[in-house]
This record gives structure tokens, sequence and C-alpha cells, in this order.
């Protein structure tokens, strides 16, 4: 994520394509905070690495909007974490978020490459 | 769902989510120490890498939503915070508020008292007083007993109508005889008002003719006082004006006739038909309206019938008329100018101390930009913000108010306890703090919460979120710092207008006080009573009497030691009563009734002006030999020389006089300075003084002049009262120069409250003048910085903020200035030979403001010179 965008424009987009990328790093099962974190940063490459004191709301603000739903669980190391997983509603979200976003990217590249 | 189990719920989610984060760091910490850090550095960088911990559970908890009530509970505990975080921003706000506040209160609840609230009787709407009105002015004046008689047979607009007449009265037996005063009644007056006694009854129509047994009414501060409180007081004769009387009945307490002062006891009239048309003119009355009929239909009514007396009785009643005014009017008309002024300006300061309240507000705001910017950043919405910076103003008002409230609830007794007794402000003992007065401090606390809470909350909309970020961004935008200069310019305007005010108020004052009033008061005693000569068997016996009393005791007081002349007079100068007849020159025909002249009349005892200190300007004083039986002498004043007898020596000529006993045309035997009798801020009226010898009269005021302390002669000449008459009880025994005092208490109260009003106010714009240069010269802190790196001289630094806060103060002085000569004009008819434009004091208080303004920029401009540039520039 960038650091030279005015600051206003980047919470938005972070908001909405944060909620995509949680969503989607649900969507392989269910997983903690944390792991979500590391998980979003492995799968890119190492290239996004998300806020975490932009993590914890977004996790709850998706959970209020019933996307995901979450379970006290143990994790390996006998420790109690609360796990997140995906709902119902959450996979339409997910599917819906996709596309627009796909929408987006086609758009952006046609403007970026001239006919 | 319940209140608890909502609690309960919330308390969960919070440990879930301190669990939750915990674990968060932990997993963070164990990742880091995998790959080589040890603990206590993992767990460091673990920290750091999240970011503000604090502030994303603040956010996270957000976003679960919250209901109204916790909304508002944080916002409430936010702004207690930082009330407190910032105390000397908190006590400067708190101070302005509560003196604003608490002083619009106490006047609030004068006014609400006096002029607003309702006459405590029935129906009290439909009361009104009855004067005559004579021919030649539009006043109100007392009313002729055969005319109040033909009133009472003859209107068809009252349910009844009663004469009442303030007299003092003897009470005698157990202890010292005294002298309280009291009323005379027609029977109906008490039914009239409506007020049923506590005890007993009333005075019936049996009671209140002439020869019936007599009967009292008592007030209930003097049953308290003198009688105990004990109900077995009905039924007992007293003695009053020598005579028994029987208490018939106790009035309930506060119960009082609101134009006249407390009267302790009331007895019937016992008005002697036969006598009534030859009487002058003594009596107050009071009438209730029946139920369809207007004050202008009851005015038309009684003008007819004084119409008619005028055709009945010419020598007593030609052209005179006859006025019908509500109660309400004739009970507030003398005081209704002077509190709606003070209401006025009360509000004034209010006003400046809302300005101040704001312009600290805003500069707060503007200080605060950083941290509203994170939090709107961080998804806190725009109204939330709003609702909370008004809940930090609110709270504000709110205390501020409760604190005026304090100050207004404690203030207003201790100011009306420090009163003189006789002030002139009716219905004094009604005055209360009650909920009306309650709900009007809620409501301004409120609209002044509102007033200050809006300006920073519409900079939340308006000021560039970015710029708030910057390291740079803490200078003020510009339209804040615009509203803030304006705001001070307004504050100083008003302080201006204030003072203007309270300097002519004071100015007008110190004239009065300082006016000569025609006679010397120092070390002058008087002792007010109604002589009551024991046993008489005729109206001729009543006034030899009454003559030999007076001679007597002035003859007893005269050989004390330390006593350097004594007199009497019937009514004293400056007390607001006086007496009043016809006269005409005996060499000139008698003018027609209805065109009558004439002026004041004094009976006073021989040596009275030497006495009193009075210029004796031609002729000579009365003595002893102008009694009963010799040829009737008078003294005129100089306004009477003047009128009556232009261009001639008045000395040996005679005058017509109007005053009973008849004894044919007086002769003028002296002439005297004017004295100015009415009050300090009158000339005097033709003014003619006659011999007690001659015209002896029931009220009486010896005055005594000492050598010494008067007060310490006080047992002394009461003893020799007592040895001449031994009933007699005195009135009122007080120092001339108390009397003149209590005669300009209003004008005092009025200038005092105005100078309180006005230091007030200079002290508040001088605080708002000092807050908002230190401000500026806060902001500016760099540039200055960098100009005194430059070279520039300390000297040009400081002139330069002068200059910045004197001109916001001269343009708050010019505003002001203009605002006054405008507005002073409704002040007019308060000023004693004061014109509101009068240059000194506009002068004078123009150079007070400049100086207080000069000192509130002292301080931050010498703060500006001695900013240390390398300091400054380091900061860069």
């Amino acid at each position: 994520m960038g650091s030279h965008e005015p600051y206003q424009n980047r919470i938005e987009l972070l908001q909405g394509t944060l909620d995509m990328l949680i969503l989607r790093t649900l969507q392989w099962g269910p997983q903690h905070g944390h792991g979500i974190g590391v998980a979003i940063r492995a799968t890119s490459g190492d290239v996004l690495q998300v806020e975490h004191g932009s993590l914890y709301p977004a996790l709850h603000r998706l959970r209020k909007e019933g996307w995901i739903e979450s379970e006290w669980k143990m994790t390996e190391n006998k420790q109690r974490a609360r796990y997140y997983r995906l709902t119902a509603k959450g996979r339409k979200k997910l599917s819906a978020e996709e596309s627009r976003w796909n929408a987006m990217v086609q758009a952006i590249a046609r403007v970026m490459r001239p006919v | 769902m319940s209140f608890w189990h909502w609690i309960l719920r919330r308390r969960q989610g919070d440990r879930e989510l301190d669990e939750e984060l915990r674990f968060h760091i932990a997993e963070e910490t164990r990742l880091r120490q995998e790959r080589g850090q040890d603990r206590a550095g993992a767990e460091r960088s673990a920290r750091r890498d999240f970011g503000n911990l604090a502030l994303a559970r603040e956010v996270t908890r957000g976003m679960w939503g919250w209901s109204a009530v916790e909304r508002a509970a944080q916002d409430l505990r936010f702004a207690l915070r930082m009330m407190a975080k910032n105390p000397a921003f908190t006590c400067l706000a708190l101070v302005a508020l509560a003196l604003g506040i608490g002083a619009t209160t106490a006047m609030f609840t004068v006014v609400n008292s006096v002029l607003l609230r309702p006459l405590p009787f029935r129906d009290p709407g439909r009361l009104v007083v009855v004067w005559e009105r004579p021919p030649d002015a539009d006043r109100n004046n007392v009313v002729q007993t055969q005319n109040f008689l033909d009133w009472r047979k003859r209107n068809r607009s009252f349910d009844d109508i009663a004469a009442l007449f303030e007299i003092p009265m003897n009470l005698e037996g157990e202890g010292e005889p005294v002298q309280v005063p009291g009323m005379l009644v027609t029977a109906g007056f008490f039914e009239i008002l409506g007020t049923r006694p506590l005890l007993g009854r009333t005075i019936r129509p049996e009671d209140d003719v002439r020869g019936a047994p007599g009967v009292v009414l008592l007030d209930y501060g003097l049953w308290q006082r003198r009688f105990g409180g004990r109900a077995d007081v009905l039924g007992r004769k007293i003695v009053i004006q020598g005579g028994p009387h029987e208490v018939i009945g106790v009035m309930p307490p506060g119960f009082n006739f609101p134009t006249q002062a407390r009267a302790d006891l009331y007895r019937p009239m016992q008005i002697d038909p036969a006598a009534a048309p030859r009487d002058g003119r003594n009596y107050s009355t009071v009438a209730r309206l029946r139920p369809n009929v207007s004050l202008r239909d009851a005015q038309a009514d009684i003008r007819a019938i004084a119409a008619q007396t005028a055709q009945e009785r010419p020598e007593m009643n030609a052209k005179w008329s006859a006025n019908v005014v509500p109660l309400m009017d004739e009970t507030v008309k003398n005081s209704r100018q002077t509190l709606l002024m003070l209401f006025g300006s009360v509000t004034l300061v209010l006003l400046i101390a809302c300005a101040n309240v704001s312009n600290l507000l805003l500069m707060r705001a503007s200080a605060r930009r950083r941290e509203m910017t994170l939090r709107v950043a961080l998804g806190a919405g725009r109204w939330r913000l709003v609702h909370q910076l008004l809940t930090e103003s609110f709270v504000l008002a709110v205390t501020g108010g409760l604190l005026g409230l304090l100050l207004a609830w404690w203030g207003v007794p201790a100011i009306l306890g420090m009163l003189p007794a006789g002030f002139p402000l009716p219905r004094m003992g009604e005055i209360a703090v009650n909920s009306r007065v309650l709900i009007f401090a809620m409501a301004v606390s409120l609209g002044c919460g509102v007033f200050f809470g809006l300006l920073p909350a519409l900079q939340v909309d308006r000021s560039r979120m970015s710029e708030g970020l910057r390291q740079g961004g803490r200078y003020g935008s510009a339209g804040n710092q615009r509203l803030r200069g304006l705001l001070v310019v307004a504050e100083v305007g008003l302080a201006m207008l204030l003072v203007i005010g309270a300097g002519l108020m004071l100015r007008s004052f110190l004239l009065l006080h300082a006016t000569n009033s025609g006679f010397q008061p120092e070390r002058l005693l008087t002792f007010r009573m109604l002589v009551v000569p024991q046993q008489f068997s005729s109206f001729e016996e009543l006034l030899a009497r009454r003559a030999a009393m007076v001679r007597d005791m002035l003859d007893r007081i005269r050989t004390l030691p330390g006593v350097t002349a004594a007199s009497s007079v019937h009514l004293l100068p400056l007390t607001g009563m006086q007496s009043g007849s016809w006269f005409s020159r005996a060499d000139r025909p008698e003018p027609p009734p209805g065109s009558q002249e004439g002026g004041d009349v004094s009976i006073i005892s021989d040596d009275y002006f030497r006495t009193m200190g009075a210029r004796l300007l031609a002729g000579r004083e009365f003595n002893a030999r102008d009694r009963m039986g010799a040829p009737p002498v008078a003294i005129i004043n100089q306004a009477a020389a003047r009128h009556f007898f232009p261009d001639e020596n008045p000395i040996g000529k005679r005058l017509r006089v109007w005053w009973p006993p008849d004894q044919g045309p007086a002769e003028i035997v002296g002439v005297v300075a004017d004295v100015r009798n009415r009050g300090l801020d009158r000339n005097a009226d033709p003014c003619l003084f006659l011999p007690q010898g001659q015209k002896p009269s029931g009220f009486v005021a010896l005055v005594v002049r000492t050598s010494g302390n008067p007060l310490a002669a006080i047992a002394a000449v009461k003893q020799q009262i007592r040895a001449a008459a031994p009933h007699q009880g005195t009135q009122q025994i007080e120092t001339m120069e108390s009397v003149m005092g209590a005669s300009i208490a209003r004008p005092r109260l009025e200038a005092a409250i105005l100078v309180i009003f006005g230091l007030v106010a200079l002290t508040l714009a001088c605080v708002g003048i000092y807050a908002v240069i230190s401000y500026s010269v806060e902001q500016r802190t760099r540039e200055l910085g960098i100009r005194l790196a430059l070279g520039a001289a300390p000297i040009g630094v400081l002139l330069q903020v002068l200059h910045e806060g004197m001109t916001l103060a001269g343009a708050g002085i010019a505003a002001g200035f203009a605002a006054a000569l405008v507005l002073t004009r409704y002040l007019a008819s308060l000023l004693y030979s004061v014109r509101p434009t009068d240059a000194l004091v506009y002068a004078s208080v123009s150079a007070a403001l400049a100086l207080a303004a000069m000192a509130g920029c002292y301080v931050p401009a010498r703060r500006a010179t001695r900013v240390d540039p390398a300091v400054v520039l380091r900061e860069e």
C-alpha cells in the first residue's frame, strides 16, 4: 500500500479492498486475526502488508454486517483464539466484490493501453 | 433487551477483544522470536508494529455501534476530562460564565418578582387605584373625603372602592410607648383585595361609623414581635392613640398594600359625613372593577362623577378630574425604568462573557485540529464530532450556569439586606428565587452553550482535513482568526457601552450628592412622631394641646447640654412627603376656583431655620409670641417671593392661606433661602412656612442640632420627650444625614450596580484581549523568532504585537463610542444634570478602556520579544 496518496482516499480504497481480501482469505477456511494478516502478506508475496491497527476494526465490522462469524477455539499451541469463518451472506458479498474489482481493473487497463 | 443485559454483553465483548488483541501480539512476538530476536525485543517490536493499540481498540469497539446513551456518556466523560486537563482555561471560562449568568439571573429574580409576577391578591388584574387630577397638571393627587364618598355612592364600575390613609399610630401598654406605621381604611378594603385574615375577622361597615367602638387588625410581624404570636390576642383591648381598641383579627404573613410601606396596624377610618365636605385632600383609594367593566369605562364613569362634584362644590373641585390606574402600574411605575435599565445592562455583561468563552473555545478548537482530523480519518462521523463538541460546550455552560445560579441565590438576599429600610423598591418582601428563575437560568445557560458551542463545531466542516495533519499545520485558518478578532472587537465595544453608562450614572449621583440642599445636615438629629394629646373635649382643645406639647418638648430639649438648637417641622424635607395648599396675595383679588396658585406648606416651630442651618434672607423667625390668638404670621421662601412679589419687598404684605383653622390673611414676617424640600434633584417650589403655635399640626418632626455626635444625644432627648408627654412614642429617630442619604438611595444603588457591571465588563474585555493576543503570539512564534534572528529590534516586535492588539481594541472602542452616543438617550430620565453625551465621561472611559487593552496586550508582547530565535529555528 503506497504512502504518498492523500490520506482520505487511502482509507476508502483500503476499506473496500481490505474487506475483499479478508473474505477471500477466509474462503480457504476459518482463521484467526493474526493468521489472516500473515496469510494476506504471504499470498501477496510480501507486497501487501496489512496494518494491524486497521485489521481488527475491519474484522469486527465485517462480523457486524453478517458476512463473517466468529468462534473461540484452541490453536495448535494450546492457546485460545477467536477464529473467523465466512457465512453464506459473506460468500455472496465476496463474489459481488470480486466482480466489481475485475470490472474496475479492466476499465483501468483499457485506459492505460491505447487501442 | 434489558439495560443490564446490554451492559453485561458489552463487558464481555470488551474482555474478548482484549484477549483477541493480546493473542495477536503474542503470536507476532512468537514469530519474531522464531526469526531470531530475543523475547523482550520481539515483544517491543511487535507492539510497535501494531501501532496505537488503544486507538485500534477504541475504533474496533466503535464498529460494534453505540447506543445513544453510551455515546452521550462517552462525550460527557471526554468533556469532563478535557475540562480537567486545561485548568486555566476551564477556570477562566467558568468564572466568566458564573459572573455573567449569575448577575443576569439575580437581575431576573428582581425583575420577575417585582415587574412580572401578578400582585398576591385575588384576581389582581381587576384592582385599580383612583386618583384626583388637578386642573393644571396631569398628575395624580390624593383624594378629598367628600369626593371619595360621592364616588363610592354613585359609581357603576366597581364592586367596591375603599379609601386608605397612612398614619403613625401610638401604641401604649407593655413597655415603652412606640409609634408604629399604621393605616386607616374604610370597610371593604380587605374584601376588595381578597385576602382573608389569618385569625379573626376584618373591618365591617358597623365598625367604620363615627363613634363606633375602636377595633384594630394586627400585621403578622407585629403580632409575633409584640404579642408573642399568641392566639389569645383576639378580643384583647390595646391602647392606641390614647383610646382602647379591640383586636379583631391578624393578617397573614407577607400581607401589605403594595404602594405603601408595611403597616403594622389597620383601623377603620370612621369618616364623619358631616365634616367630609370641608376636609382637604388626603386619601389614597383602591377599587375592584366589576367583571365586565374595562379600565376605560371606569375612567369615563368616575370622570363623569368628578364633573358633577365640580359643579356641586366648585370652590374645592372646579376643573378637577380623575384618573383610574391599574394597581400593578401604580406599584411599579417608579421602579420599572430603573429595573429594565439594569436588566439591559446585565445582558450586556452576559454577552461579553459569552464572547469571551466563545473566543477561548475557538482558540482551543484550533489547537485540537490535529486530534479532530485524526478522528475523522479513523472513521468518526462528522455529526459525531459536532455532537461531542456541543457536549463540551454544554457541560461548560451548564456548570457555569449552576455556579451562577448559586451566586444569584446567595447574592440577591445579601444585596437586599444591605438596602436601607425605606428603600423605594416595591414588593421587596416578595423577591425570591423561584421555579421561573431556575428555568430562566437553565435556558440562559443552554442558550450560551449553543451560542459558543456552535462556532467551533461549524469549523469542523470547513477546516481542510489534510492541513490539520501536517507538521506545520498549527496556524489557525484565516476565517477562524477573523472570527476571533471580530469577537474581541464586539467584547470591547459592549464593555465600552456599559462603562460609559456606568460613568454617566456615577457622575450623576456624585453631582446629586454634592448638591446644596439649602441647609446644614451635619450633627442634626430628627424624631418623627404623631403628637397624641391625651384628654381633650373639643377640636380647639386638641389644637391647643398639640401646640403646648410641642412647645414643652422643645423647651426641655433646649436645656440639655450638647444641644445647640432645637425646633420642629411637620414633615421633614427630603422624605418624599410634603404638604401643599393654595395661597394668594391678600392685596389682589382672589383667583377663581380652578386656577388657584400655591405651593408647599410647612408648619414649623420657632428657631427652625437657625436649627436647620438655612439662611434667613430678610425679616425674622417665628418666636414664642406667634401663638393662638396673636396676629397670624407667615414666612416665605425665595421661590415664593420671586413668584408672588417679583420686584417688591414681601415683608409686611399679607397672604390668604387655605389651612385650617382659618385666622384671616397672614402677615409675611420673613424670607428664607430655598431649601430643597421634595428632593435634591428638584429645585424648590414656592413654600409657605406657618407657625406650629398657630396652626398646630399632629405630624411633628423634632430637629435637634447637637455639638457632638448626634447619636449620643438620643437617650437624653427621648427622656425629655417622655417627661413632657409620658404616653408619647416616637416613630423614627434618624440623623438628618441618614435621611438625606435615604433620599438618594436609588441613584446610589443604580450607580453602584452599574459600576460593578462596568468593572466586570472591563475585566472580561481585558482578559479577552490578553487571550487572543497571547494565542496569536504563540502561533507566530516561528515567524517572530526568525525576525529576531535576522536582527529585528525587540522593541519593533513589541510594538508590532501591541499594534495588533490596540487595533482590535481601537475598533471596539470606536464601535462602543458610537453605540453609546445612540443608546444612552434611554438613560436621560435617570440622569441628574448630566447629558447622555457628556464629554468628560466619554473621554475618561475611552482612556480607561484603552489603558486596559494596553495592559492586556503588554504581557504577551513582552513574551514575544523574549522568543529565543535559536530554539525556534531548531524546531524546523
